[in-house]
């Protein structure tokens, strides 16, 4: 493909990634969170296929196919079938609306949207000097991987809600592949395995212990869990 | 030239076959056994030093066996001297281990862990002299602290204070790991190597400042080894509490390396350096001498009495090093030759001497259980081969004619009474001030001596663990008198280390100015007049006592000797609850040392009932504790959990908190990152 | 050399094991013409001692082999001792042994003995006396050893009879301030280490207030003999130091017999006149209490730490 196809793509690509990442900081209802999560893993994976076709290296167009395979579809479906699980058994009580709905979040949405922005500067900072290493549209593209980053720590850091902290976690987890992307054109086939068998199974055991937090406690607010300290 | 390395691959060889036989083999095999190797870890590694000493050398580089850095090792006379000393201290402890172990069951000494950590432990003692690059040093260091913590902790399971001394021992022993790391790493950085000769060649273009801090961190760290005052306090907790074999090792062969570092650090890869120094390790060296006997001499436990008369000697030791230092500082090298040759003399003496009297020590404690004189006495006629060689050890520990901690003292005089005409106000104050301080310590000392053998081993049994002693197996008599044949020698004939000692002053540069010498007899001075014959001061004493004791036969009538009552008063016949104990017999030097002691006194009046004014019972406890970890430790321990306490409120308990740090920390590091560039 | 040398050597040993019990008589007569008594006569330690030699030879109930052996090394390391000092003649066989830290350590020697024959009793008293005696050595160890300093910085060696003969060619070393205040520390450190008075009371029968003589209390007939000789010769001993340091005229520094007799005479007349001063001394001084010792013993090492001091000083800090 030409060029400039390649390089409007990519940016299309990388925006819609960013975009997905802010999104998740501005939706509050879980099932919303998880969708737009999916459509990141879309994104993530049109990335690395467009690497690909442009250097022609096959393997990682096969290697963003199983991205987007394992990260818009099983685990954005593993997580529906863990809010389903929270919200059936409220259901009989007529409540089951509140499971879906993530609580207050610690920092309420503006300063988060906010804070998002300064996280984004902060990313194109940091990572100018490596993009002036090697001006290509890939690496002009870099700062976005780092931004997801940081955004998916703060996710993490500010929702009161177990399942939106995953979602945290593996907004992290694709911020990082991106930038592996992005910077020196993917990582290893064997470390990609890895990396994804680690993430797969760090949601399977969350969803299990969700579960059970929330037949201990009765909810997975996290901040009820405060008593664990000495 | 090619036996060093021989002996060196057997000694590991065989320390490794001891391991894994400590490992694998079952109880009744594994004592014998891995003793038996073990000792042979100490005759190779004897041999080694033996060889180094007669003017052998070596020097081999390893580049695959450490990681990153490779590994050096070099041997010179220095390192062969330290070699010798520790294989010949493990050869003869090993037997006598072999002994201590049998018997006493698959715990304390005889499990698994000690044994395998037993030989180990041996191969790293003959091993740390021959490092010669920063981390083969430090690895070799550490292999060893580790070895010998695990032997401390041998006998945990029987008392709790074993635990609390295994906690002083490793905290400190790995605070000095650090000190040094940092020393070292700061000396390697500046000098652009971490290999010893790097660390000589480059020691000149290092500035003074860095100089100094290099050597301020190295010393306390191998001063701290060494169990110098202020930081000692592991000794006389680790040593006491470790089973008794190891406690020989440590205190004959551990101690040994810090000041084996000081010398390798001070004197010749730093090459010297200016007289604060030397002053300072001097005035260390001064107040651990008198320190430490003064607690040796209130203490009733005999293991932690033997634990600070190390401190003691150790400290004698850094007055001849810090001697040698300044000396040379001020240009008299023939002088701190001299005063470094009195010093390791002492290394060698206290090595033979501390060995038998904690092997002696430990026969006492298998014997009866008890550590305490105050329960002991009477052991003469009990275990005579024993009380005989702790008698004859404590003539060496008193620095009296004709044992073998006289000569190096002797020498140690020498060299600081010759030293006034080396210029310097603080050479004239200095000097006087050390004659005085060990003068100090050698008389406190032969309290402290005269205290344990007459209290623990003399006149008639307080307890009835002392009452039902029995001599010590054969094994154990084998080790202590092969130490007792060692002791023998270097108090008769000194003279056959006087090549060795030479060579070994010589190998940190200073020339070896023939201070024993003069064939296998004499102890003379070369260029000043001194000398001190042991042989003759032997026999004249041996001439001198069949004078004494034949004059009265020749005079008086020929009597049999008859027995009769001790003067008992009139009132009945001496209870052996009447006879001094040991804190009664330091009494009057605690009361003239009050100052410096701060005795713990306390009275507790518990009155009858039904009246305040009639006495049910009456407790009267009195404790002399260690001022220096009451003044020093108490605080810094205080603060640092005080600062734990206070840090504990950031674990909030809140989730977001410690994930929040964890971003903050990150944002931070970014914002460094992103302004930095 | 030969002939002179050895009989100087042998000379010195019988002065002061033949000559100690002369000598203690005739200090006790002393006290005792001061003090308006009529005295016992010169020759009563010597009758004493034969009385003592003639009796029955008694061990204790429960005491061992340290209580038998201490009165003979006690003599022993005091003959040994005699042997090295140079009383008679800086010129014999054993001079280039005869160093001072040396006889120092020999006299410490035959008070650890003892001092171990008191414990091995198993009484109080002799664990009282042992305890005392050592505290005592103890702290009198460094006021010895700086004298010893101070007495080899002019001479250059710790050599005794190089000392001497230094001395004796060079007087003004010893009427220089250094010389002076060595004196006095060493005469404090001799009167502790030999148990006169103010430190302890050698004629005492109060049990409390004994050093030495509790830790003997146990001895009896040929063994209590050797214990008061030793005792009496390490005091003619240290005197006859203190005059050959202090007063070194008359020494042989030669090997000729006129010089070995006139040497003899001399230190015979020596050691009455110190003998002398010391008895008349102890009639106008009290022993002082146990804890006050220690400040005695400070005083004398401030003396000798001067000492020290003012040589190096005064010599050039060369």
């Amino acid at each position: 493909m030409s060029d400039d196809l390649y390089t409007q793509l990519l940016d299309l690509a990388c925006g819609a990634f960013l975009l997905a990442a802010v999104m998740v900081l501005w939706r509050r209802e879980l099932a919303a969170i998880v969708r737009v999560f999916a459509l990141q893993g879309v994104a993530l994976a049109a990335i690395a296929v467009l690497l690909g076709a442009h250097e022609e290296r096959w393997d990682m167009v096969g290697v963003g196919i199983g991205i987007g395979v394992l990260r818009a579809g099983v685990l954005p479906h593993l997580m529906r079938r863990a809010l389903a699980a929270l919200t059936e058994d409220r259901r009989g009580y007529g409540d089951g609306g509140a499971e879906s709905r993530e609580t207050q979040p610690l920092v309420n949405v503006a300063a988060s949207l906010l804070t998002a922005a300064l996280l984004t500067l902060l990313a194109y900072a940091v990572a100018r000097p490596l993009t002036e290493l090697n001006p290509t549209p890939a690496t002009r593209a870099l700062p976005v991987g780092l931004a997801v980053v940081l955004i998916g720590f703060f996710v993490l850091v500010t929702r009161r809600r177990a399942l939106a902290q995953v979602v945290g976690f593996l907004l992290l987890d694709n911020g990082i592949t991106a930038t592996a992307f992005l910077a020196t054109s993917g990582v290893p086939l064997i470390v990609e395995l890895g990396v994804s068998f680690d993430v797969l199974l760090a949601v399977l055991v969350l969803q299990v212990l969700t579960a059970r937090v929330r037949e201990a406690f009765g909810t997975t607010d996290i901040d009820d869990l405060r008593e664990l300290h000495d | 030239m090619s036996a060093i390395p021989a002996a060196l691959a057997t000694a590991t060889g065989l320390g490794g076959a001891g391991a894994l036989a400590g490992v694998v083999l079952p109880y009744r095999l594994r004592v014998p056994v891995v003793g038996a190797l073990t000792a042979g870890v100490g005759v190779s590694g004897c041999g080694a030093g033996v060889a180094a000493l007669g003017g052998g050398s070596w020097a081999a580089t390893f580049p695959g066996v450490l990681p990153l850095a490779g590994t050096y090792l070099a041997v010179d006379a220095l390192a062969g001297l330290f070699m010798a000393v520790a294989g010949a201290v493990v050869a003869a402890v090993a037997v006598y281990g072999i002994g201590y172990a049998t018997g006493h069951g698959a715990h304390g000494l005889g499990s698994r862990t000690a044994q395998t950590a037993l030989p180990l432990f041996a191969l790293t003692l003959v091993l740390v002299p021959v490092a010669a690059s920063v981390s083969t040093f430090l690895v070799l260091w550490e292999l060893m602290a580790l070895a010998s913590l695990l032997l401390v902790l041998a006998e945990h399971a029987e008392r709790a204070s074993v635990r609390l001394a295994g906690v002083w021992y490793a905290v400190m022993t790995h605070l000095g790991l650090v000190l040094l790391l940092a020393g070292f790493a700061l000396f390697a950085a500046d000098a652009g190597g971490e290999s010893f000769a790097a660390l000589r060649a480059g020691a000149s273009a290092v500035s003074p400042t860095v100089r100094g801090l290099v050597f301020v961190l190295t010393a306390l760290a191998f001063t701290s080894k060494a169990g110098a005052v202020p930081l000692h306090a592991w000794l006389p907790r680790a040593h006491p509490e470790a089973p008794s074999p190891v406690s020989a090792l440590m205190s004959a062969a551990m101690v040994n390396l810090g000041i084996y570092g000081l010398v390798r650090t001070g004197l010749d890869l730093l090459g010297g350096g200016p007289a604060w120094w030397w002053l300072g390790l001097m005035a260390m060296g001064g107040v651990s001498a008198v320190y430490g006997i003064l607690q040796a001499a209130m203490t009733s436990d005999l293991k932690r009495l033997l634990a600070y008369s190390t401190s003691e000697n150790m400290g004698l030791v850094l007055i001849g090093v810090g001697a040698s230092g300044l000396f040379a500082a001020y240009g008299d090298r023939l002088l701190a030759a001299l005063a470094l040759a009195a010093g390791l003399l002492h290394v060698v003496n206290h090595a033979a001497f501390k060995a038998l009297l904690f092997c002696a020590a430990g026969s006492v404690l298998r014997a009866t259980g008890v550590r305490d004189l105050d329960r002991l006495g009477g052991l003469r006629a009990r275990m005579p081969a024993t009380a005989g060689l702790f008698a004859f050890a404590a003539l060496g520990a008193v620095a009296l004619p004709p044992g073998n901690g006289f000569i190096s003292e002797w020498l140690l005089l020498q060299s600081l009474i010759h030293g006034l005409q080396v210029p310097g106000v603080a050479v004239a104050v200095v000097l006087p001030l050390s004659v005085a301080l060990i003068a100090l310590s050698a008389g406190i000392a032969a309290a402290a001596f005269v205290k344990a053998l007459g209290v623990g081993f003399f006149a008639r049994p307080r307890s009835e663990e002392a009452a039902g002693a029995k001599e010590a197996p054969a094994l154990m008599l084998v080790g202590m008198a092969l130490l007792g044949a060692a002791c023998a020698a270097l108090a008769l004939v000194p003279g056959l280390l006087g090549d060795g000692l030479d060579r070994a002053v010589a190998a940190v540069g200073l020339p070896g100015g023939g201070a024993v010498s003069g064939g296998a007899l004499k102890v003379r001075i070369a260029d000043l007049s001194a000398s001190l014959a042991p042989l003759w001061v032997v026999a004249a004493l041996t001439a001198a006592l069949m004078l004494a004791i034949g004059l009265p036969r020749l005079y008086g009538r020929r009597r049999r000797r008859t027995n009769a009552r001790l003067w008992d008063c009139g009132g009945g016949a001496p209870t052996p609850r009447m006879a001094y104990t040991a804190t009664s017999f330091a009494e009057p030097l605690q009361r003239v040392f009050d100052d410096v002691l701060a005795p713990e006194q306390d009275v507790d009046v518990t009155p009858v009932r039904e009246s305040a004014y009639l006495v049910e019972r009456v407790r009267f406890q009195r404790r002399v504790p260690d001022r220096i970890e009451h003044r020093l430790y108490e605080p810094l321990l205080r603060t640092i959990a005080g600062t734990g306490q206070a840090a504990r409120r950031l674990a909030g308990g809140s989730v977001h908190l410690y994930l929040g740090y964890g971003f903050f920390g990150l944002v931070v590091l970014l914002l460094i990152l992103a302004v930095g560039w | 050399m030969s002939a002179v040398g050895y009989t100087s050597v042998a000379g010195q040993v019988l002065v002061v094991g033949g000559g100690a019990p002369l000598l203690t008589g005739w200090m006790r007569q002393i006290r005792a013409r001061l003090e308006g008594r009529a005295g016992a006569g010169v020759l009563q330690p010597w009758r004493d001692l034969r009385k003592l030699l003639r009796k029955e030879p008694i061990t204790p109930v429960g005491t061992g082999p340290a209580f038998r052996a201490a009165p003979a090394l006690l003599v022993a390391t005091t003959v040994v001792a005699a042997a090295l000092v140079p009383l008679l003649s800086t010129d014999t066989p054993v001079r280039g042994h005869a160093d001072l830290v040396l006889v120092v350590a020999l006299i410490a020697l035959g008070t650890m003995a003892l001092a171990l024959a008191g414990l091995d009793t198993g009484t109080a008293f002799g664990g009282m006396g042992a305890s005392r005696e050592m505290t005592v050595a103890a702290l009198v160890e460094p006021t010895i050893l700086l004298s010893v300093f101070a007495l080899s910085i002019p001479a250059g060696t710790t050599n005794i009879p190089a000392i001497v003969s230094g001395a004796v060619h060079e007087p003004a070393r010893l009427t220089s301030p250094a010389g002076l205040l060595a004196t006095a520390a060493l005469a404090v450190a001799v009167l502790a280490e030999t148990g006169r008075i103010p430190v302890d009371n050698p004629s005492t029968h109060l049990e409390l207030t004994m050093i030495h003589e509790a830790m003997v209390l146990e001895y009896a007939g040929p063994d209590l003999a050797l214990v008061e000789l030793g005792a009496q010769m390490r005091l003619t001993l240290l005197l006859g130091l203190l005059s050959s340091l202090f007063v070194p005229w008359g020494i042989a520094t030669s090997a000729s017999w006129t010089a070995l007799a006139v040497a003899l005479v001399l230190l015979a007349a020596k050691l009455c006149l110190l003998g002398a001063v010391l008895a008349a001394a102890e009639v106008f001084w009290a022993k002082v209490r146990l804890f006050r010792v220690p400040e005695l013993i400070a005083g004398s090492f401030l003396l000798a730490l001067l000492a020290v001091t003012a040589s190096y000083f005064l010599s050039g800090a060369s």
